[in-house]
């Protein structure tokens, strides 16, 4: 069973997770990557303004879990909102597939004793965070209790409630020793 | 950020001489410590400004964590959508 991250030294975020583990972690932002792939720019956009990383439409994804991603950054503007997008979403989802895309190579080939340094840890951080929003936005959130009546229900501890509360905990574990 | 971060409404000086806000809203996925964590690094604000900070979104549903020009808000809430905070922009009053 995996174990609570910690501060090995200044310089070092260690954790053990088994191997089972490290593959399920890798799958869940394996599927993040797949999600942020998934809406790339279209082909027959202005390839100058794609070069600098400006998308052509700018609307608010239809997909509840990449609005969260992506969210309006002006509340009653929605002109401002989408012109706002339309020069911050591309590099935005790139960072995020990039840290996803990072995590899933940390977590190669490690042994149960994991050493991260600060800026991995910070990596794994990040892309646990996004799992966690995308989960999040597919179980429904609504506040801190609704995971609660999630979790009865489902049988053997299995299934994405349980899945989105051990993302919470090695989080949270994480965020702490990175906070030490 | 690789794009020119350099601001939507540049266009529009008299815009960017207004002071404007970043404010940070309450969700229910982000956790606490997250948050805290968040505004300790890329802010630099001491631990217990960042918890003061993170206590207002937590208990008041929002906060108004960074202000300044436009362009200084536009990045702010750029970083904050990077750590997964749902953040906006406002016209500070």
């Amino acid at each position: 069973m995996a174990q609570a991250f910690g501060r090995a030294n200044p310089t070092t975020i260690s954790g053990y997770l088994e191997a089972e583990e490290r593959q399920l972690l890798g799958s869940v932002f394996g599927t993040v990557a797949i999600l942020l792939a998934s809406e790339q720019p279209a082909a027959n956009q202005d390839p100058l303004a794609a070069m600098v990383g400006i998308s052509s439409s700018a609307n608010l994804s239809s997909d509840p879990a990449l609005q969260r991603l992506f969210p309006n950054a002006y509340r009653t503007d929605p002109e401002a909102a989408n012109d706002f997008r339309r020069y911050t979403e591309e590099s935005l989802r790139e960072q995020k597939l990039d840290n996803a895309n990072q995590a899933i190579t940390l977590l190669k080939d490690q042994p149960d004793d994991l050493q991260m340094s600060i800026k991995q840890a910070q990596i794994i951080s990040a892309a646990l965070n996004d799992a966690r929003l995308i989960l999040g936005s597919r179980l429904e959130l609504t506040d801190e209790h609704s995971l609660d009546t999630l979790l009865e229900v489902e049988v053997n501890n299995e299934g994405p409630a349980h899945l989105y509360e051990w993302l919470t905990w090695l989080q949270e574990s994480l965020v702490r020793s990175l906070m030490d | 950020m690789t794009t020119p971060a350099g601001s939507v409404l540049t266009e529009n000086k008299s815009e960017t001489t207004t002071p404007f806000s970043c404010v940070v809203w309450n969700d229910p996925v982000n956790l606490m410590s997250y948050v805290t964590f968040v505004f300790m690094t890329y802010f630099g604000y001491s631990k217990e400004k960042a918890e003061t900070l993170m206590l207002q979104v937590h208990n008041l549903g929002r906060s108004n964590v960074s202000a300044g020009d436009l362009e200084k808000v536009e990045r702010d809430v750029t970083a904050m959508h990077g750590f997964g905070l749902m953040a906006t922009i406002e016209k500070s009053n």
